[in-house]
């Protein structure tokens, strides 16, 4: 590989001021920080108000001067989130790596939506379905001999949980770091790849994240076909990945996101009165 | 004077719910809590253990998880504090309130979408500071309200509203839920105007197909897959630039006094 030659070029790029840099303080306010990930939440962006919101400080410092890259990084950060928390946190540390060396954007964006879904589901699976069940089956044991130690050693846990969160910032940090030397001229391959990964996967999330189906009740005039089924038959969540298409084609179209939110909601509000869904 | 301290613990726990950070929303924190403020610790306890237990699915009260873990916490306690019901007993009536603060969320969800559009002029306009007056706003508005459900949930509209919950025409909800279901392709449809090039669109059916036909724990499966077919097609691409790149060259070196070398 040519890392070697890499990270020299890279070095030569920065080398007129010394280009500030993230320290370790930095990235433990980070991850103190990104505990409010979650607020703003809404069905539409989920986690990314908060996520954006965690990150500023930590970029207003690599880019103290520059509207326009605040303006950028702003913009690509508000784009769909939905991810683990813990891993969300990783993900902001990766992501301030690369934007502390001055890595193409579209690759950090790309690395981003690529990799937030997978993430979930690793994140998932080691607090959601393990550390979950398993301290709470332990503090309610105790809870139920009336112990009050049951509830305290739950909120132990769990506060060490959330407070894990520095060490996180800090893993992603030093993981694209370490990534960031080894990719070098590549930037163009890497970039596609990481296009290819964030299509797979956003195609993988629409079957979990939209829901839109018929209800079973809603038949064929006295048949016992249901309609739904008749989009089963054409292939299941077809609606989903329809709807999907329908709002990108109709923001290609350059309509008003606000009237799309308004029309879904009343959509849905019509759909339950009618009893269809 | 109690009815305000639960409602403090609303707000503490509530804005904790936002984060899903320190888990003081679960109902065995949020009946602690509960317990002390009511001065029956060991109530509280025992309330805790039985929601918390109801809300991993593992106890269902009436063939359902309460759908609010820190309301259906909150109101076990106060319930079997004020009627002197069992833990058990009081589970199954907290259900109206838990039905009721998840209704509420599922609003919050619904009408936060503006919160998350008031972001996206802030960052057009690189506005830090409007970022961090509105985050903070979005969360306390969230907590203050489940304060607020709380404080009359537990003393003083308690019937009523139990009443009113059971009353309440369930199709507007249901609407809500719908909507709530569906919005996430407006998100996901503004990644895909960033994201969506000619070159890449096979890959998101592909990725969909699998997520329709496999039966997958998470996206996991699919984003190694993925992997799989970047590093394919990095090779493919790689292999296609070196043989252009050597074709310039021999080209170049053909006609050697070409001084553009081309």
């Amino acid at each position: 590989m040519a890392s070697n030659e890499m990270s020299a070029s890279l070095n030569d790029g920065m080398a007129g001021e010394a280009a500030p840099k993230l320290t370790k303080k930095d990235l433990h306010r980070l991850g103190i920080r990104s505990i409010a990930e979650q607020a703003g939440f809404s069905f539409e962006r989920m986690q990314a108000p908060g996520f954006t919101w965690s990150m500023l400080p930590c970029f207003e410092k690599l880019y103290p001067d520059s509207k326009k890259d605040m303006s950028e990084f702003m913009t690509y950060n508000m784009e769909f989130m939905n991810t683990e928390m813990h891993m969300a946190t990783f993900l902001m540390g990766l992501e301030l790596s690369m934007e502390e060396r001055h890595t193409d954007r579209n690759l950090i964006a790309g690395i981003r939506n690529g990799l937030f879904g997978p993430l979930a589901g690793l994140g998932d699976a080691i607090f959601w379905f393990t550390v979950l069940p398993i301290s709470a089956g332990i503090c309610c044991s105790l809870a139920q001999d009336g112990s009050v130690l049951g509830p305290i050693l739950y909120i132990a846990i769990w506060f060490f949980m959330a407070i894990s969160r520095i060490w996180f910032a800090e893993a992603g940090y030093n993981v694209g770091s370490r990534l960031i030397e080894n990719i070098g001229t590549t930037t163009k391959y890497l970039t596609e790849a990481a296009g290819i990964l964030g299509m797979m996967v956003v195609g993988g999330l629409i079957p979990s994240y939209v829901t839109l189906a018929f209800s079973d009740d809603l038949v064929f005039g006295v048949g016992s076909t249901t309609v739904q089924s008749v989009f089963n038959n054409i292939m299941p969540n077809v609606l989903p990945l329809a709807l999907v298409f329908l709002v990108f084609w109709l923001f290609k179209k350059k309509a008003n996101v606000l009237a799309i939110i308004l029309g879904i909601i009343a959509f849905g509000i019509l759909m339950s009165f009618l009893g269809w869904m | 004077m109690q009815g305000l301290l639960l409602a403090l613990v609303g707000f503490i726990c509530g804005c904790d719910q936002t984060f899903e950070a320190f888990y003081w929303f679960r109902p065995l924190v949020v009946s602690f809590f509960a317990g002390i403020v009511l001065g029956n610790v060991e109530l509280g306890v025992a309330c805790g253990a039985v929601g918390e237990l109801a809300y991993l699915g593992l106890l269902t009260v009436g063939g359902t998880v309460p759908p609010d873990p820190l309301m259906a916490g909150m109101m076990t306690v106060v319930i079997a504090y004020t009627t002197g019901q069992s833990p058990d007993a009081a589970i199954g009536l907290s259900l109206p309130f838990a039905l009721l603060a998840q209704w509420v969320g599922i609003i919050f969800n619904t009408v936060y979408v503006s919160v998350a559009h008031k972001c996206d002029e802030y960052a057009k306009n690189a506005d830090v500071a409007g970022f961090n007056r509105i985050i903070p706003l979005a969360l306390f508005i969230k907590a203050g309200v489940v304060a607020l459900m709380v404080f009359l949930c537990s003393f003083a509209l308690q019937g009523p509203i139990q009443i009113f919950v059971n009353s309440f025409p369930e199709w507007l909800i249901h609407g809500f839920e719908i909507a709530g279901g569906m919005l996430p392709a407006v998100g996901l449809g503004l990644l895909l105007m960033v994201m969506l090039k000619s070159r890449n669109v096979a890959y998101l059916f592909l990725g969909f197909i699998m997520a329709t036909f496999l039966d997958m724990p998470n996206v996991l499966p699919i984003a190694i897959t993925a992997a799989a077919l970047a590093y394919i097609n990095y090779k493919h691409e790689k292999a296609t630039d070196d043989a252009v790149a050597a074709v310039k060259a021999s080209a170049a070196t053909f006609d050697g006094d070409d001084p553009d070398g081309i």
